[in-house]
Protein backbone atom coordinates (compact mmCIF):
# COMPACT_ATOMS: atom_id res chain seq x y z
CA UNK A 1 0.00 0.00 0.00
CA UNK A 2 1.33 3.24 -0.98
CA UNK A 3 1.52 6.33 1.41
CA UNK A 4 -0.70 8.23 -1.24
CA UNK A 5 -3.45 5.75 -0.13
CA UNK A 6 -2.80 5.90 3.46
CA UNK A 7 -3.19 9.80 2.64
CA UNK A 8 -6.23 9.13 1.22
CA UNK A 9 -8.12 7.64 3.88
CA UNK A 10 -6.67 9.79 6.19
CA UNK A 11 -8.23 13.01 4.16
CA UNK A 12 -11.22 11.17 3.04
CA UNK A 13 -12.17 10.29 7.68
CA UNK A 14 -10.89 13.73 8.60
CA UNK A 15 -13.15 15.52 5.88
CA UNK A 16 -16.12 12.60 6.51
CA UNK A 17 -15.68 14.02 10.20
CA UNK A 18 -15.76 17.61 10.07
CA UNK A 19 -18.31 18.94 6.94
CA UNK A 20 -16.87 22.71 6.83
CA UNK A 21 -13.64 20.93 5.58
CA UNK A 22 -16.09 19.49 2.17
CA UNK A 23 -14.70 20.94 -1.12
CA UNK A 24 -11.26 22.29 0.95
CA UNK A 25 -8.03 21.07 -0.18
CA UNK A 26 -6.02 20.09 3.23
CA UNK A 27 -2.70 20.65 3.99
CA UNK A 28 -1.01 17.99 5.16
CA UNK A 29 1.69 20.10 6.82
CA UNK A 30 -1.24 21.34 9.32
CA UNK A 31 -2.75 19.51 12.43
CA UNK A 32 -6.12 18.32 12.51
CA UNK A 33 -6.24 21.06 15.04
CA UNK A 34 -4.89 23.90 12.59
CA UNK A 35 -8.61 22.74 10.68
CA UNK A 36 -10.76 22.97 13.02
CA UNK A 37 -10.91 19.52 14.88
CA UNK A 38 -11.37 19.05 18.72
CA UNK A 39 -10.46 16.19 20.38
CA UNK A 40 -13.45 13.77 20.09
CA UNK A 41 -12.54 14.79 16.11
CA UNK A 42 -8.90 13.31 16.07
CA UNK A 43 -9.94 9.98 17.75
CA UNK A 44 -12.74 9.38 15.64
CA UNK A 45 -9.98 10.28 12.48
CA UNK A 46 -7.52 8.28 14.15
CA UNK A 47 -9.86 5.61 14.91
CA UNK A 48 -11.56 5.45 11.34
CA UNK A 49 -8.39 4.86 9.37
CA UNK A 50 -6.77 2.39 11.57
CA UNK A 51 -9.84 0.24 11.29
CA UNK A 52 -10.18 1.07 7.43
CA UNK A 53 -6.09 0.79 7.04
CA UNK A 54 -5.95 -2.68 9.78
CA UNK A 55 -3.30 -1.71 11.73
CA UNK A 56 -3.22 -0.40 15.57
CA UNK A 57 -0.59 2.12 16.46
CA UNK A 58 0.19 2.57 20.15
CA UNK A 59 -1.22 5.57 22.05
CA UNK A 60 2.09 6.76 23.04
CA UNK A 61 3.24 6.73 19.37
CA UNK A 62 0.11 8.63 18.49
CA UNK A 63 0.34 11.13 21.48
CA UNK A 64 3.84 12.38 19.42
CA UNK A 65 2.36 13.63 16.44
CA UNK A 66 2.68 16.99 15.33
CA UNK A 67 0.44 17.37 11.85
CA UNK A 68 -1.52 15.09 9.04
CA UNK A 69 1.74 14.10 7.39
CA UNK A 70 3.25 12.73 10.77
CA UNK A 71 0.17 10.68 11.42
CA UNK A 72 0.20 9.74 7.47
CA UNK A 73 3.87 8.60 7.76
CA UNK A 74 3.20 6.16 11.06
CA UNK A 75 0.47 4.72 9.55
CA UNK A 76 2.12 4.13 6.54
CA UNK A 77 4.61 2.44 8.60
CA UNK A 78 2.52 0.16 10.56
CA UNK A 79 1.33 -0.74 7.10
CA UNK A 80 4.22 -1.86 5.80
CA UNK A 81 5.31 -3.16 8.86
CA UNK A 82 2.36 -5.65 8.43
CA UNK A 83 2.61 -6.48 4.53
CA UNK A 84 6.00 -7.18 5.27
CA UNK A 85 5.13 -9.99 7.82
CA UNK A 86 2.50 -11.11 5.96
CA UNK A 87 4.89 -12.36 3.14
CA UNK B 1 -24.09 28.54 47.64
CA UNK B 2 -22.27 25.72 48.81
CA UNK B 3 -18.69 25.95 48.70
CA UNK B 4 -16.12 23.41 46.90
CA UNK B 5 -14.21 21.33 49.39
CA UNK B 6 -11.31 23.27 48.62
CA UNK B 7 -11.90 27.03 47.54
CA UNK B 8 -9.27 27.43 45.46
CA UNK B 9 -9.75 24.66 42.76
CA UNK B 10 -13.74 24.64 42.90
CA UNK B 11 -14.25 21.55 41.11
CA UNK B 12 -17.74 21.41 41.50
CA UNK B 13 -20.24 24.35 42.16
CA UNK B 14 -23.68 24.71 43.02
CA UNK B 15 -25.73 27.81 43.63
CA UNK B 16 -29.55 28.40 44.14
CA UNK B 17 -30.88 31.59 43.13
CA UNK B 18 -34.82 32.93 42.83
CA UNK B 19 -35.98 29.42 42.66
CA UNK B 20 -33.08 28.29 40.11
CA UNK B 21 -30.62 26.05 41.34
CA UNK B 22 -27.49 25.47 38.75
CA UNK B 23 -24.79 22.31 39.51
CA UNK B 24 -21.62 23.22 37.86
CA UNK B 25 -19.02 20.81 37.02
CA UNK B 26 -15.98 23.32 36.07
CA UNK B 27 -13.15 20.87 36.62
CA UNK B 28 -11.13 22.22 33.86
CA UNK B 29 -7.85 20.21 34.59
CA UNK B 30 -9.55 16.79 35.20
CA UNK B 31 -11.64 17.70 32.32
CA UNK B 32 -14.61 16.64 34.40
CA UNK B 33 -13.88 13.45 34.59
CA UNK B 34 -15.04 11.10 37.41
CA UNK B 35 -12.50 10.39 39.69
CA UNK B 36 -12.70 10.05 43.40
CA UNK B 37 -12.69 13.58 44.62
CA UNK B 38 -14.57 15.07 41.37
CA UNK B 39 -17.41 12.07 42.64
CA UNK B 40 -17.00 13.22 46.17
CA UNK B 41 -17.56 16.89 45.25
CA UNK B 42 -20.23 16.42 42.93
CA UNK B 43 -21.98 14.22 45.63
CA UNK B 44 -21.83 16.55 47.99
CA UNK B 45 -23.61 19.28 46.08
CA UNK B 46 -26.45 16.80 45.01
CA UNK B 47 -26.67 16.16 48.90
CA UNK B 48 -26.99 19.75 49.48
CA UNK B 49 -29.64 20.32 46.90
CA UNK B 50 -32.04 17.42 47.92
CA UNK B 51 -32.25 19.00 51.29
CA UNK B 52 -32.62 22.24 50.06
CA UNK B 53 -36.25 23.72 50.09
CA UNK B 54 -36.15 26.95 47.43
CA UNK B 55 -35.10 25.65 44.82
CA UNK B 56 -38.50 24.52 42.02
CA UNK B 57 -35.73 23.14 39.21
CA UNK B 58 -31.95 22.80 38.58
CA UNK B 59 -29.22 23.15 35.63
CA UNK B 60 -27.03 21.03 35.39
CA UNK B 61 -23.58 22.36 33.44
CA UNK B 62 -19.99 21.39 32.59
CA UNK B 63 -17.25 23.43 30.81
CA UNK B 64 -18.53 24.76 27.31
CA UNK B 65 -16.07 22.51 25.54
CA UNK B 66 -16.42 19.44 27.69
CA UNK B 67 -20.01 18.39 30.04
CA UNK B 68 -17.44 15.51 31.13
CA UNK B 69 -15.09 12.93 29.88
CA UNK B 70 -16.84 10.13 32.22
CA UNK B 71 -15.16 7.71 33.91
CA UNK B 72 -11.45 8.29 35.33
CA UNK B 73 -9.04 5.91 33.96
CA UNK B 74 -8.37 5.00 37.81
CA UNK B 75 -11.69 4.53 38.29
CA UNK B 76 -11.96 1.96 35.30
CA UNK B 77 -8.96 0.15 36.41
CA UNK B 78 -10.24 -0.08 39.74
CA UNK B 79 -13.66 -1.25 38.49
CA UNK B 80 -11.68 -4.05 36.76
CA UNK B 81 -9.74 -4.80 39.29
CA UNK B 82 -12.40 -5.33 41.69
CA UNK B 83 -11.65 -2.52 44.05
CA UNK B 84 -14.21 0.29 43.56
CA UNK B 85 -16.57 1.61 45.55
CA UNK B 86 -19.94 1.92 43.80
CA UNK B 87 -19.66 5.24 43.73
CA UNK B 88 -20.27 5.55 39.74
CA UNK B 89 -23.75 3.71 40.53
CA UNK B 90 -24.64 6.27 43.41
CA UNK B 91 -23.81 9.40 40.90
CA UNK B 92 -26.52 8.37 38.52
CA UNK B 93 -28.99 7.31 40.88
CA UNK B 94 -28.59 10.01 43.50
CA UNK B 95 -29.09 12.66 40.16
CA UNK B 96 -32.72 10.89 39.37
CA UNK B 97 -33.52 10.90 42.86
CA UNK B 98 -33.38 14.64 43.19
CA UNK B 99 -36.51 15.95 44.44
CA UNK B 100 -36.57 18.86 41.71
CA UNK B 101 -36.00 18.43 38.10
CA UNK B 102 -32.89 18.61 36.70
CA UNK B 103 -32.13 20.23 33.24
CA UNK B 104 -28.68 19.36 31.48
CA UNK B 105 -27.31 21.87 29.68
CA UNK B 106 -24.64 19.99 27.58
CA UNK B 107 -22.94 22.67 26.17
CA UNK B 108 -19.60 20.68 25.83
CA UNK B 109 -19.38 17.21 24.38
CA UNK B 110 -19.78 13.92 26.82
CA UNK B 111 -18.35 11.01 26.98
CA UNK B 112 -19.31 7.38 28.63
CA UNK B 113 -20.91 7.99 31.70
CA UNK B 114 -20.30 11.92 31.26
CA UNK B 115 -23.01 11.59 28.60
CA UNK B 116 -25.19 9.23 30.31
CA UNK B 117 -24.85 11.61 33.47
CA UNK B 118 -26.53 14.41 31.72
CA UNK B 119 -29.02 11.93 30.04
CA UNK B 120 -30.09 10.94 33.68
CA UNK B 121 -31.50 14.79 33.98
CA UNK B 122 -35.60 15.03 33.41
CA UNK B 123 -34.93 17.49 30.41
CA UNK B 124 -31.39 17.67 28.02
CA UNK B 125 -30.32 20.43 25.77
CA UNK B 126 -27.41 19.56 23.42
CA UNK B 127 -25.00 21.55 20.97
CA UNK B 128 -24.79 21.05 17.61
CA UNK B 129 -20.88 21.19 17.46
CA UNK B 130 -20.44 19.47 20.13
CA UNK B 131 -19.78 15.33 20.30
CA UNK B 132 -21.42 12.77 22.01
CA UNK B 133 -21.15 9.45 22.36
CA UNK B 134 -20.35 6.00 24.35
CA UNK B 135 -16.96 4.37 24.83
CA UNK B 136 -16.95 1.46 26.89
CA UNK B 137 -16.64 -1.59 24.51
CA UNK B 138 -13.96 0.38 22.63
CA UNK B 139 -12.42 0.12 26.15
CA UNK B 140 -13.34 -3.76 26.24
CA UNK B 141 -15.99 -3.56 28.57
CA UNK B 142 -19.41 -3.34 28.26
CA UNK B 143 -21.64 -0.28 28.79
CA UNK B 144 -21.84 0.92 32.79
CA UNK B 145 -23.72 3.72 35.21
CA UNK B 146 -27.34 2.43 33.65
CA UNK B 147 -26.23 3.46 29.71
CA UNK B 148 -27.86 0.16 28.60
CA UNK B 149 -31.35 1.84 29.74
CA UNK B 150 -30.96 5.69 29.84
CA UNK B 151 -29.32 6.02 26.42
CA UNK B 152 -32.38 4.42 24.79
CA UNK B 153 -34.80 6.73 26.24
CA UNK B 154 -32.69 9.47 24.71
CA UNK B 155 -32.45 8.64 21.32
CA UNK B 156 -34.03 5.29 20.65
CA UNK B 157 -33.40 1.75 20.89
CA UNK B 158 -31.40 1.35 17.63
CA UNK B 159 -29.16 4.65 17.57
CA UNK B 160 -28.52 3.62 21.05
CA UNK B 161 -27.75 0.00 19.62
CA UNK B 162 -25.34 2.20 17.40
CA UNK B 163 -23.50 3.66 19.99
CA UNK B 164 -22.95 1.40 22.41
CA UNK B 165 -21.89 -1.32 19.68
CA UNK B 166 -20.14 1.19 17.33
CA UNK B 167 -18.28 4.12 19.72
CA UNK B 168 -19.05 6.98 17.52
CA UNK B 169 -18.22 10.29 18.79
CA UNK B 170 -21.63 11.74 16.91
CA UNK B 171 -22.05 15.36 16.40
CA UNK B 172 -25.25 16.81 18.41
CA UNK B 173 -26.22 17.59 15.06
CA UNK B 174 -26.79 13.95 14.02
CA UNK B 175 -29.48 14.18 16.98
CA UNK B 176 -31.38 16.66 15.90
CA UNK B 177 -34.63 15.58 14.50
CA UNK B 178 -33.53 11.78 15.61
CA UNK B 179 -33.00 11.83 19.39
CA UNK B 180 -35.51 12.49 22.08
CA UNK B 181 -34.46 14.95 23.43
CA UNK B 182 -35.89 18.76 24.51
CA UNK B 183 -33.91 20.41 22.09
CA UNK B 184 -30.17 20.70 19.76
CA UNK B 185 -29.27 24.15 19.45
CA UNK B 186 -25.76 25.58 18.89
CA UNK B 187 -23.50 25.43 21.13
CA UNK B 188 -23.55 29.48 22.88
CA UNK B 189 -27.17 29.27 23.17
CA UNK B 190 -27.16 25.97 24.98
CA UNK B 191 -26.91 27.94 28.60
CA UNK B 192 -29.69 30.28 28.07
CA UNK B 193 -31.95 27.87 26.37
CA UNK B 194 -31.75 25.52 29.66
CA UNK B 195 -32.20 28.71 31.81
CA UNK B 196 -35.00 29.75 30.24
CA UNK B 197 -36.64 26.28 30.82
CA UNK B 198 -35.98 26.47 34.16
CA UNK B 199 -37.17 29.88 34.63
CA UNK B 200 -40.65 28.59 33.42
CA UNK B 201 -40.60 26.67 36.31
CA UNK B 202 -40.18 28.98 38.96
CA UNK B 203 -43.74 30.05 39.21
CA UNK B 204 -45.32 26.76 40.08
CA UNK B 205 -45.53 25.76 43.36
CA UNK B 206 -42.86 23.41 45.13
CA UNK B 207 -44.74 20.44 46.19
CA UNK B 208 -46.53 19.88 42.77
CA UNK B 209 -42.81 20.24 41.18
CA UNK B 210 -42.28 17.60 43.77
CA UNK B 211 -44.82 15.28 42.84
CA UNK B 212 -44.27 15.27 39.22
CA UNK B 213 -40.86 15.07 39.38
CA UNK B 214 -41.51 11.37 41.02
CA UNK B 215 -44.07 10.32 38.82
CA UNK B 216 -42.27 11.40 35.32
CA UNK B 217 -38.79 10.37 36.76
CA UNK B 218 -39.99 7.08 37.41
CA UNK B 219 -39.35 5.31 33.83
CA UNK B 220 -36.68 6.11 33.75
CA UNK B 221 -35.32 4.95 37.17
CA UNK B 222 -36.58 1.99 36.83
CA UNK B 223 -34.91 1.06 33.74
CA UNK B 224 -31.62 2.47 35.33
CA UNK B 225 -32.18 -0.29 38.21
CA UNK B 226 -32.63 -2.83 35.95
CA UNK B 227 -30.26 -1.61 33.55
CA UNK B 228 -27.09 -1.47 36.41
CA UNK B 229 -28.26 -5.05 37.71
CA UNK B 230 -27.75 -6.73 34.45
CA UNK B 231 -24.75 -4.05 33.82
CA UNK B 232 -22.93 -5.53 37.12
CA UNK B 233 -22.98 -9.24 35.48
CA UNK B 234 -21.61 -8.27 32.12
CA UNK B 235 -18.96 -6.18 34.14
CA UNK B 236 -18.01 -9.58 36.21
CA UNK B 237 -17.45 -11.02 33.08
CA UNK B 238 -15.44 -8.56 31.02
CA UNK B 239 -13.31 -7.51 33.90
CA UNK B 240 -12.07 -10.88 34.41
CA UNK B 241 -10.72 -10.85 30.92
CA UNK B 242 -6.80 -9.81 30.59
CA UNK B 243 -7.44 -7.85 27.46
CA UNK B 244 -10.24 -5.61 28.84
CA UNK B 245 -7.62 -4.29 31.20
CA UNK B 246 -4.76 -4.28 28.70
CA UNK B 247 -7.60 -2.05 26.81
CA UNK B 248 -7.55 0.23 29.61
CA UNK B 249 -4.16 1.34 29.80
CA UNK B 250 -3.99 1.70 26.17
CA UNK B 251 -6.71 3.69 25.80
CA UNK B 252 -6.03 6.40 28.39
CA UNK B 253 -2.92 8.66 29.08
CA UNK B 254 0.40 6.84 30.10
CA UNK B 255 0.63 8.77 33.24
CA UNK B 256 1.62 7.83 36.55
CA UNK B 257 -1.10 5.98 38.56
CA UNK B 258 -1.91 8.54 40.63
CA UNK B 259 -2.90 10.94 38.39
CA UNK B 260 -6.48 11.43 37.38
CA UNK B 261 -6.72 11.39 33.63
CA UNK B 262 -9.31 10.72 31.30
CA UNK B 263 -11.32 11.11 28.25
CA UNK B 264 -10.40 13.63 25.87
CA UNK B 265 -7.98 16.35 26.48
CA UNK B 266 -8.60 19.99 25.38
CA UNK B 267 -6.11 20.55 22.20
CA UNK B 268 -4.50 16.59 22.88
CA UNK B 269 -2.57 14.71 20.53
CA UNK B 270 -4.82 11.40 18.85
CA UNK B 271 -5.10 8.51 20.26
CA UNK B 272 -6.47 5.72 19.34
CA UNK B 273 -10.47 5.17 20.56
Amino acid sequence: MTREHVLEVVTRHLVDTIEELEGVEIDPVKSMKDLGANSLDIVEVVSCSMRELKVKVPRSELNQLNNINELVELLHKSVQEKEAAAD
Amino acid sequence: MTEPNDPDTPRVTLTIEDGIAELWMRDEPGNNAFSRGFVAELLACMDTLSRDTEAKVCVVRGLPELFSAGGDRNMLLDLAEGRLAPYDLELTRNLIELPIPTIAAMEGSAVGGGLIFGLACDMVIMARESRYGTNFMDLGFTPGMGTTGLLQFAVGEYLAAEMMFGCQYFKGSHFEHRANVNAVVARAKVLAHARKLALRLTDKPRFAIELLKRQLALPRRQAFEAARTAESMMHQVCFAAPETRARIRENYNQVADDQPSSGPQPGEKPRPS
